[in-house]
This record gives C-alpha cells, structure tokens and sequence, in this order.
C-alpha cells in the first residue's frame, strides 16, 4: 500500500514538473506553443498501473490541469478520461509498449483534443492556431514515449525497492 | 468480479463529477478550491525560479553592471506606470475638452491606483487565453478587476487566491468589453478571437468607422473605467443586407510578449 502512495506521490510531483513545462517554459519560448506531456503519462498509466490506480491518478491530474485553462470546469477531465478510456480500450487491439505506437496516438489525441476544445467551446476560428497546432503534435508524439518511459522506470524503481 | 465492479464504481463516479463540474459554470474555479492548486503552484514556480532569479541577478546587479541594470529596471518600472498614466490622462483631456464644448457636463472622476504583478503562466490550451499572475487578493486583486499594461487593456481576473490570480485575456473567445470608438464615439462590444485579434460588435453598418481608427473601453457596466486603449481598427467589411458592419481589431497590447501587468485597483466611475 505504501508503495502504491509513493508511486502516486511520485507521480504528481512529476506532474507539476510537467505544468511547469507546459504553461511557463515553453510559452516562453514560442506563445502559442502548446505541447502535451499528460497524454504521454495516461499512456504510460495504462500500459504498466492497473486501472484503479490509473484511472483515479487521471482523473485527480486533469483536475489539476484544469486549474491551468480558463476552459469551462469540467472540460479538461471529460476530454482527458475520453483518451484514458479509448487508449484503454485501444489497448485489446494494438501493441501499446511499442514507442512509435504511443509517438502516433500522441500525436492523434493531442489532435482531437484540441478539435474538440474548438467544437466544445463553440469557437470557429482555426487558421490563426494552425501552425503551433502542427508544431505541438509532432512534439507531444515526441515526448510521449518519453513520458511512458518515466511513468514505467518509477513503477519498476518501486516494485524492485518492495521486493 | 470484484475487479469488474471497481471498474464501474469508478466509471460512475467519473461521470458524476464531470457532470457536477460542468453544471457549476464558466468561472467557479475559485469557489470549487481550484484555485489551491493554482496557490500551491505559484509556490513551486517561485521556489523552481528562485534559483535561476538568483544566479541571474547576481549576474546582471554585480557582475555585468553594477547598479546600472538595478537602476535601469526601477525607472523602467516607473516609466511604464506614468505611460499608463499618460494613456488615461490623455483621454481625461480629450474628455475634459468635449464636456467643456457641452457646457452642460461636469465630470467628476475618482483616483485610482495601479497594482504591478508578474506572469507565471499561460493557458495549457489553445483555444482559451488565460493567464495567472504571481499577485492575489493578498496584494488586492480581486474578481473583475481589469488588468493593463502601457500599451493597453490586457483582460480581467476571473479567479483569484491570496497569491495568484488567473486572468482572461481580451483575446479569449468568451472575453466582450463595452468599447467605443475614439474619434467617433460610435459604441459596440469588443470580443476576442480567440487568435491574436479582436472584433467590435454591434455596431450598425450606417456608422463611419474608418481603419486605423483607435478603440478604448466605454467605461459601461463600471467594470472597465473609460478611454483605456483596446487597439486599432484594423479591417471593416460593411455589408448592406446587414445591419451590423464587421469589423476586426488588432488589439494595443502583443499577448505573447506580455511579462508585467498591472491591476486597476478601483474603477473609475463618472458622476453627472
């Protein structure tokens, strides 16, 4: 149980590293810039914590990202438990463990999310966020393997250390 | 079973909450504790800074010039409020030239005092633009309270904690201001776009309205006081069938290179 509450603990910490990113760092870099790091976590929860651990740590994450947007309340965890629950569900038809697999659905769900923070929040104009649209795929498939990586690493530092 | 079961208690519950959250509104963030996590945040992005803040400061203060950066950010600093200033007293002047052709206006208008703060971060999405910023209702901001910077109107606070506030930029899709043009004194609405422009409604098609005109906040509803620069009349397409023109905006302040602001920390009301 204790090593269950580290895991989370250690999680979370991550997660505000990952806030850190998303919403300081690289706005400073490039504005409109958005790159998602989360989708890459979600994917990592799936394929090595079981789903009552995972799914809770998504839906208390989201909550916390929310804190991050001025989307409506509530916007944020729905389209972050959609792509917990379709990966999870995607899981029974492909190889999730495989890199360019979680580099691919990456990039696609970072895509429908931002389709459908444009459809959810009744807001027709595109052309203007087109370009850092692109830019934030290709870098969320960039990172989300990364993310698997980090997720799967502290899950075998914790179950080794409880052996 | 008792796996299966998890599963849908824990489906169930997602589902309430998602629908308990989205029947709470737009902005009840504050009254909900999102906020503490934005609290809770400004802690670690300070403690994460503070390092860096020292080593550059250092850097900059003793090492590379001694006083002469110090100096240099102070006046800086001092030169940005007396734009701001500038920009207000400007329109007083405008203002106070129309009321003195009217003859029968007297306009009476209260001090207000202006609150700095610095940016911690941007909005993890695209659509929306929102901020927050490294001050709270600790140092006096508060719900609605307009945020600017020299060159303009930034956006208002929506959610405040005693050490941060988010604020929604002028540009969000769901941002609208009572604005009016300068020159003319045609009224509308300015509304965000969400990309880096606004756009002035419900102004009737028969108005002039001319590009390169300037647009300033009508100090209507009290939130906003009068004459604050929203930005300039940047394309007007007038359609005869309709009976509002449309007409784009690009607004004063650059929204991706924004790092100060400050707060109007009273509204600026006009008696008769």
């Amino acid at each position: 149980m204790l090593k269950v509450w580290k895991f989370q603990i250690s999680l979370f910490g991550i997660l505000f590293a990952v806030i850190l990113m998303e919403a300081t760092v690289i706005p400073a870099v490039w504005a409109p810039l958005r790159v998602d790091f989360f989708i890459g976590m979600i994917i990592g929860q799936i394929i090595f914590v079981p789903f009552s651990q995972g799914f809770p740590f998504v839906i208390l994450g989201s909550l916390i990202l929310q804190a991050f947007s001025g989307a409506r309340l509530g916007l944020i965890p729905l389209l972050y438990i959609f792509i917990f629950l379709a990966i999870e569900m995607l899981k029974n038809f492909i190889y999730l463990e495989n890199v360019y697999t979680q580099a691919l659905l990456g990039i696609l769900f970072y895509c429908l999310f931002a389709v459908a923070t444009v459809f959810l929040a009744d807001f027709s104009y595109l052309k203007g966020i087109i370009s850092p649209l692109v830019a934030g795929a290709v870098l969320t498939g960039c990172v989300s393997p990364m993310m698997v990586y980090v997720v799967g690493r502290l899950q075998t530092t914790y179950e080794q250390e409880h052996e | 079973m008792a796996r299966r079961s998890t599963r849908v208690v824990l489906l169930i519950g997602a589902a309430v909450l998602i629908l308990v959250l989205l029947s709470t509104g737009q902005y009840s963030s504050s009254s909900l504790g999102i906020s503490s996590v934005r609290e809770g945040y400004g802690t670690f992005e300070r403690v994460v800074r503070a390092p860096f803040s020292f080593i550059a400061g250092i850097w900059n203060h003793y090492v590379f010039l001694v006083n002469t950066s110090y100096e240099n950010e102070t006046l800086q600093k001092g030169l940005d409020e007396l734009r701001v200033r500038t920009m207000r007293l400007q329109e007083l002047e405008n203002e106070n030239e129309r009321l003195r052709a009217m003859l029968d206006f007297k306009g009476k208008f209260h001090d207000f005092s202006l609150i700095p703060a610095s940016v911690l971060s941007q909005d993890i999405t695209h659509v929306f633009k929102t901020m927050i910023i490294d001050k709270g209702s600790r140092s006096g901001f508060g719900i609605n309270m307009p945020i600017l910077n020299p060159s303009g109107v930034i956006g208002k606070v929506i959610a405040v904690s005693p050490h941060t506030a988010q604020v929604l930029l002028v540009t969000d899709p769901n941002s609208s201001i009572p604005a009016l043009i300068e020159s003319s004194r045609v009224k509308g609405i300015v509304k965000g776009r969400g990309e880096n422009l606004l756009s002035l409604e419900y102004v009737r098609s028969v108005e002039e309205v001319k590009e390169g005109d300037s647009v300033v906040t009508s100090g209507l509803l009290g939130m906003f006081p009068k004459g604050l620069k929203l930005g300039y009349v940047r394309e007007v397409r007038k359609d005869d069938r309709q009976i509002f023109a449309d007409i784009i905006v690009e607004p004063c302040v650059k929204m991706e290179k924004i790092e100060e602001v400050f707060g109007i920390a009273q509204g600026v009301e006009v008696s008769d």
